[in-house]
């Protein structure tokens, strides 16, 4: 059986537009499509550009596929009108009012189409156009791709034609009430803060977020990223974020996020891994009161294999508890990672055995 | 063209490439290379070179082009790298590649920090395009286009606490970014002499914690996705450390979010196949070497067989040239 390249890509999902291809990928898996403006059938009526008498000094440019074109998409025919005009006013170097709107329209059918937001930004650098009102263009764009790269590219190069970033914090804050763990908000977020100082509350917002989901590991990132770019992470500090995360810790055992923080802000130490607080009595505390989480396991692994390190003399105990907690992960509490155990097993023997 | 070099690799790893005629095979590869934009020596043009996405601006260049077309019409590096991938699926000896003419795309698309832009007229940058950049570098032997000590640097600036990678400096640890920092070291050649032990452990540890109810997780806390058997998965083997995940439970993962009507997998079980949940489930599959499929390199994401056909053009070049390429 013949295999043919043909490939109908209207079913293919915003997981595309993730590289960036220029092709018709109009919606995600589930996402609600808007009829009205691709093919009228519902709500408005599309009325083609080639019907429209403002524009019958266009001539439009086919798109050209070559004698044998593969991966060929089913275009919509709306969509071939508006991109046939698009390439007509491109080859003609025009940079008006109707070709923003052309823009527009060609954005709403593939916002993946990164050309297009290049030929936008033209434009619009060309006529001096309202930068406010493109905040809002894009703030709508970015509200119905969140996923997209294109509409944060864009939203991040109107901010920084205007020096005004006011409005960031609040944008990303609408797009994480919806989806808290947005990657392209949070990089938009990390480059605002940055960019314009905005670190006044935001470990307060970072506490919020906490508050609604303590397993939200992109909040947790963000808690060590402001304090790295604010106070940094001085002993007072260092001491205060392990207090935080315990108690973090106590809601959620079986947590990896707050564990990992743990593991990050006492990385800051100069001293041992142990040597902050009482760590290593908090840990067997809870293991004695029969807490198996393989987090805290995998922390008292740790810091055993920190102290071994530093003190040679207590490596026979440790090596012996150690090896008595990856056999419990490997066989009971972990079993879908027992091949690593076993590993982690044989490395630490070769490391601090006899 | 991602979406053809899924196609293509994808047929590949299934063995099914033959499907298609030698005549067939030559209309896919004379197609590559249409969207191959050919600049004159100016350097500057030369910068907005490479290979087109696709076929939009295509027919816009001629006698009564712009500079506009000029300035829009340009290569994108992702676009690039999957370019001379399915060409080298294809078995096409890359010798219509205006070689000098991609290096400069690339270069002239490095950031002052190390990281890369993927086209001229204007874009994010961040790790993926640092990978299709080493990709482009390996593919046609040439690493003098790129300052590999900005780039190294900036991936190392990438790791995070969790001991991972992220998309660039402070940004959360992230197994997409992760596979195209540790490949991008592994095609410089820089993977051993960049990690110290204790960060290659811990990316290990970080890797292997992942799996998550079979299948694997980009990020800690977020549901299994059928692409990350792929990220995760090809980053594992780079470093040596695939054989630490139960690669039973994230076969079984990846098979599952089958659609037993249209075929084809999906990001989750029970939702719409896409082209490239589908060739990253089948490349994650193919790591794991338990499936009737050809294997994989991890660092190219093609099959071995074509990476065979690439050391051989490499091998022919060294051999009937006396510059280096």
């Amino acid at each position: 059986m013949r295999v043919s390249l043909e490939v109908s890509l209207i079913s293919m999902g915003s997981t595309a537009n993730n590289i960036t291809t220029e092709e018709n990928t109009t919606r995600a898996p589930g996402e609600e499509h808007d009829d009205s403006l691709d093919d009228g059938s519902d709500g408005e009526a599309w009325v083609f550009y080639r019907e429209r008498k403002e524009w019958a000094d266009i001539t439009p440019v086919p798109q050209d596929d070559g004698p044998h074109a593969v991966v060929k998409i089913a275009y919509t025919d709306p969509f071939t009108d508006v991109y046939d005009y698009l390439r007509a006013v491109v080859v003609k170097g025009e940079l008006s009012e109707r070709a923003l709107y052309l823009t527009e329209d060609a954005i709403n059918m593939n916002a993946a189409n990164y050309t297009v937001w290049q030929y936008r930004r033209k434009i619009l650098r060309h006529l001096g156009s309202d930068l406010e009102q493109e905040l809002n263009f894009c703030r709508e764009m970015i509200e119905m791709n969140p996923k997209n790269y294109q509409v944060w590219h864009h939203r991040r190069v109107i901010v920084e034609w205007l020096g005004d970033g006011s409005k960031e914090l609040k944008l990303t804050e609408i797009i994480f009430s919806q989806d808290a763990k947005n990657y392209h908000a949070w990089e938009h977020r990390q480059w605002a803060l940055k960019t314009f100082k905005l670190y006044d509350r935001e470990l307060d917002y970072v506490d919020l977020l906490l508050e609604e989901d303590v397993r939200n590991n992109s909040a947790w990132n963000q808690r060590h990223f402001t304090i790295s770019q604010t106070t940094g992470f001085t002993k007072e500090v260092i001491q205060r974020e392990v207090e935080y995360t315990k108690a973090a810790i106590a809601k959620v055992v079986d947590n990896e996020s707050p564990w990992s923080y743990l593991r990050g802000v006492v990385q800051h130490c100069e001293g041992s891994l142990a040597s902050v607080g009482d760590l290593w009595e908090w840990c067997q505390k809870m293991h004695d009161e029969g807490q198996c989480s393989p987090h805290l396991l995998t922390f008292m692994l740790d810091l055993m294999e920190d102290r071994m390190e530093r003190q040679p003399d207590l490596r026979p105990t440790l090596l012996k508890r150690c090896l008595e907690i990856c056999e419990s992960l490997a066989t009971k509490y972990d079993r879908i990672r027992r091949e690593y155990w076993r590993y982690i097993e044989r490395n630490l023997s070769h490391r601090f055995g006899a | 063209m991602a979406v053809l070099y899924f196609a293509l690799s994808g047929l590949d790893l299934l063995d099914g490439l033959s499907e298609l005629d030698k005549e067939e095979r030559q209309h896919i590869i004379n197609w590559i290379y249409s969207l191959q934009i050919l600049p004159g020596n100016d350097r500057d043009e030369q910068a907005c070179a490479g290979f087109r996405g696709g076929t939009t601006l295509a027919s816009c260049r001629g006698e009564s082009s712009c500079d506009t077309v000029s300035q829009l019409d340009c290569g994108h590096i992702t676009m690039t790298y999957t370019a001379l991938a399915s060409l080298i699926i294809l078995g096409d000896d890359l010798s219509r590649v205006e070689r000098p003419a991609v290096m400069a795309h690339v270069a002239a698309l490095q950031c002052p920090d190390g990281s890369f832009f993927s086209t001229r007229g204007g874009s994010e940058n961040d790790m993926r395009f640092m990978y299709c950049a080493a990709a482009i570098c390996y593919i046609l032997q040439d690493f003098s286009a790129i300052n590999t000590t900005s780039a190294t640097k900036y991936i190392l600036n990438s790791m995070s606490y969790e001991g991972a990678m992220g998309q660039g400096t402070h940004l959360e640890a992230h197994g997409g970014s992760s596979y195209c920092a540790i490949a991008t070291l592994h095609l410089l050649g820089k993977l051993d002499s960049s990690l110290s032990r204790t960060q290659r452990e811990r990316l290990v540890r970080w890797l292997v914690e992942r799996q998550s109810g079979g299948g694997l997780q980009g990020r800690p806390n977020k549901p299994p996705d059928t692409c990350y058997a792929f990220w995760i998965g090809a980053t594992l083997q780079i470093l040596g450390a695939l054989d630490y995940l139960d690669t039973a439970a994230l076969r079984q993962f990846v098979l599952s979010t089958q659609d037993p009507i249209t075929g084809g997998l999906a990001k989750y079980p029970n939702s719409n196949p896409d082209g490239l949940h589908t060739y990253l489930g089948i490349s994650g599959l193919s790591l794991l070497r338990k499936d009737n499929l050809k294997p994989v390199d991890p660092a190219l994401n093609i099959s071995q067989q074509a990476l065979s056909h690439l050391h051989q053009l490499h091998k022919n070049i060294s051999k009937n040239s006396t510059v280096p390429c």
